[in-house]
């Protein structure tokens, strides 16, 4: 009786939890689906029309627009180009970020809230605004130029502007404050207590390093990587006013379809550059979650 | 995307002021204010909007008790979302901004309306090439040559000139104007404005001199300025906004007759307020409306009884021969190929 009782109650607990899981996530799901899913299955659907110049969109199935963007190398060129600026702007965002996430994280200065902020300063004003400045300091008669002429460092003028280095400074320096705050966070909950019991078993800096924080910090790389990953593959204002013309990355590309009206060409690259962004993070996930169950896993911490 | 209404702090003051003072008056005046209704209308942001609010809306429309609202975008967007809005009973705007070329390519399209002329006071006054069957040529220009003497000696006096490989790199081509730029290449290699493959062999022989290619006009622009070329093609009335900011540039009608760039407004199909579409029409075409915006932007009058001062005349305008031999895109033709055109000049000029 008593067993029965408790199944009661139990499934009684069962369900209202169930109906206030759904009663919670119900609106959120509402607006992802209208808001995003909702356009995202309407765009697969365009990608699959054809286009007519002076009719622009004819209801069609197929896979033409895919076809012509696989089969031609100067898209697959462009989507490579996209590929290696984001693999690279992601390494080099890890590599001065984390430094500086770990003095962030570490320290006790009363100024540290000052810090964080000078951190997210450069997020207060918009990409378009932040490359116009980055115009105006790599320019053949920008301020470095000018700098590095007047010191009698260069003879010439360097050709910074419109070209990939350029876009990729002007990336990391859009990226760095997320994956500077992502690690942050996660360096800050990694108690300071097992660097310094690492330290008296005789680590070096290194393989504590190595051996302790980074495996620890695996799910705030990750988190940070991803994030830093997908900002960088949709890139749109750095690389059309720092790579010029003559640069061409995915996002601006899906944009000038849709500028010229080729609506199902524009659909099939957004979900070329969708896909690929989302298979290629679901790896890096599925990887790292494998390495750090490993790594974290093995050890008596 | 940005809207801005206009009027209703206006309205409320007008309406606070005229029950204060002038009593029952001014309060027939509100009450007509609200009988005109709303007009919305899509258009680029920046400048033009300012100058349509400042010119056009301000001193006319809501003076005259109309509620206007801006949906400001670029172009593209605002294409796209009339093309998305086809097949509802309602739109969202009443009237759109657009280019000439645009206000065919939607036209072509199906979703805006066919002008009545009858319903335009001032139409008496336009200009017969800008009375289009779909739309209202509004302000226009000319694509001129730009000439700076302290880097390129002579100045160039047509588009054969100006696009020539001997320039080397002291040739610019502004990307985002892939269109009138090819069609510019095609009348200085003998081509014509539906046959623009003679152009594009040009501007491949000036690529391969070493031309210069930057990405918007205001890059364009900060090229010219720091000397980096000499000569390339833009609107007469670009080439005045950088002469008053202070850049040392000649602008030079071309030989050949100067491309034609005419801004204009068509009215959807769907438009909710089809009456404050043709107020709209009828306002900008206002002598004392057009008039401004030759003064403030440079652009000329589409209106014949627009006055310009003679000295502003002969910076932003064109002699009566040289509105004679001004060049029209053949719009189906670039709709037709305009796909091609830009997978031609990223692939094969820029690639």
């Amino acid at each position: 009786m008593a067993d029965a009782t408790t199944h009661r109650i139990g499934e009684q607990d069962g369900r209202s939890s169930f109906l206030s899981a759904s009663v919670l996530l119900g609106p959120a799901t509402v607006v992802v689906a209208l808001g995003l899913l909702l356009p995202v299955l309407i765009l697969l659907r365009y990608s699959f029309n054809r286009f007519e110049p002076r009719v622009m969109m004819v209801e069609a199935v197929t896979l033409d627009n895919y076809v012509k963007f696989f089969t031609d190398p100067f898209y697959t060129n462009i989507f490579l180009t996209t590929l290696r600026v984001a693999l690279g702007c992601t390494v080099i965002c890890l590599v001065l970020a984390f430094p500086l996430a770990y003095v962030l994280a570490r320290t006790e200065s009363r100024y540290k809230n000052v810090l964080l902020m000078l951190v997210v300063l450069p997020l207060f004003v918009g990409n378009a605004v932040r490359a116009a400045g980055w115009m105006t300091l790599f320019g053949s008669k920008g301020a470095l130029n000018a700098s590095l002429m007047g010191l009698g460092l260069v003879d010439a003028p360097l050709q910074i502007m419109f070209t990939e280095k350029a876009v990729i400074i002007g990336i990391i320096a859009v990226n760095l404050p997320y994956m500077v705050l992502t690690l942050q966070s996660v360096l800050e909950g990694i108690a300071r207590n097992l660097e310094e019991a690492a330290f008296s078993l005789g680590a070096a800096p290194w393989p504590m390093f190595r051996r302790v924080l980074w495996p620890l910090a695996l799910p705030g790389i990750l988190a940070g990587s991803i994030l830093c990953f997908i900002l960088a593959m949709n890139a749109y204002a750095t690389p059309v006013l720092l790579g010029g013309p003559q640069f061409k990355m995915m996002g601006p590309l899906v944009f000038g379809q849709f500028r010229l009206n080729n609506w199902p060409f524009g659909a099939a690259v957004a979900f070329v550059l969708m896909s690929a962004t989302l298979v290629l993070t679901a790896s890096a996930n599925l990887l790292m979650q494998r390495r750090y169950r490993r790594d974290v896993g093995a050890q008596p911490m | 995307m940005t809207k801005i209404v206009f009027a209703s702090r206006r309205r409320v003051l007008k309406g606070a002021a005229a029950l204060a003072a002038t009593g029952i008056a001014n309060v027939s005046s509100g009450a007509r204010a609200q009988a005109k209704g709303k007009v919305v209308v899509g258009t680029w942001g920046g400048d033009y909007a300012r100058l349509l609010n400042k010119n056009v809306e301000q001193p006319i429309l809501i003076k005259d008790g109309w509620e206007v609202i801006q949906d400001q975008a670029g172009d593209p967007e605002r294409r796209s979302k009339m093309l998305a809005e086809r097949r509802l009973p309602r739109g969202t705007t009443d009237l759109q901004g657009l280019s000439a070329l645009n206000m065919f390519q939607m036209h072509d399209a199906g979703v805006v309306d066919a002008i009545d002329y009858g319903k335009l006071k001032n139409a008496a006054n336009l200009l017969a090439s800008m009375k289009y069957p779909y739309g209202v040529g509004h302000i226009y220009s000319g694509k001129v040559g730009v000439h700076n003497p302290k880097v390129l000696g002579a100045a160039p006096a047509s588009y054969k000139d100006i696009f020539d490989p001997k320039h080397g790199n002291k040739l610019g081509i502004i990307d985002i104007q892939y269109q009138y730029t090819l069609v510019c290449a095609a009348l200085a290699a003998g081509g014509k404005v539906n046959n623009l493959e003679p152009g594009k062999k040009l501007l491949l022989e000036c690529k391969k001199a070493g031309a210069r290619i930057y990405p918007t006009n205001e890059a364009f622009a900060q090229g010219l300025k720091t000397e980096e070329f000499g000569t390339g093609v833009m609107w007469k009335a670009r080439v005045v906004q950088w002469q008053n900011a202070g850049i040392g540039v000649q602008a030079i009608v071309p030989t050949e007759g100067a491309l034609a760039y005419v801004s204009g407004f068509v009215i959807p199909k769907n438009a909710p307020n089809k009456a404050g579409s043709y107020a709209y029409l009828d306002a900008m075409l206002e002598k004392s409306a057009q008039e401004a915006f030759a003064v403030d932007m440079g652009y000329n009058p589409t209106v014949k009884n627009a006055e310009v001062a003679p000295d502003l005349n002969k910076r932003i305008g064109f002699s009566p021969q040289e509105i004679e031999a001004l060049v029209d895109l053949d719009y189906a033709y670039m709709t037709q190929n305009d796909v091609a055109l830009k997978e031609w000049w990223d692939k094969e000029l820029k690639g």
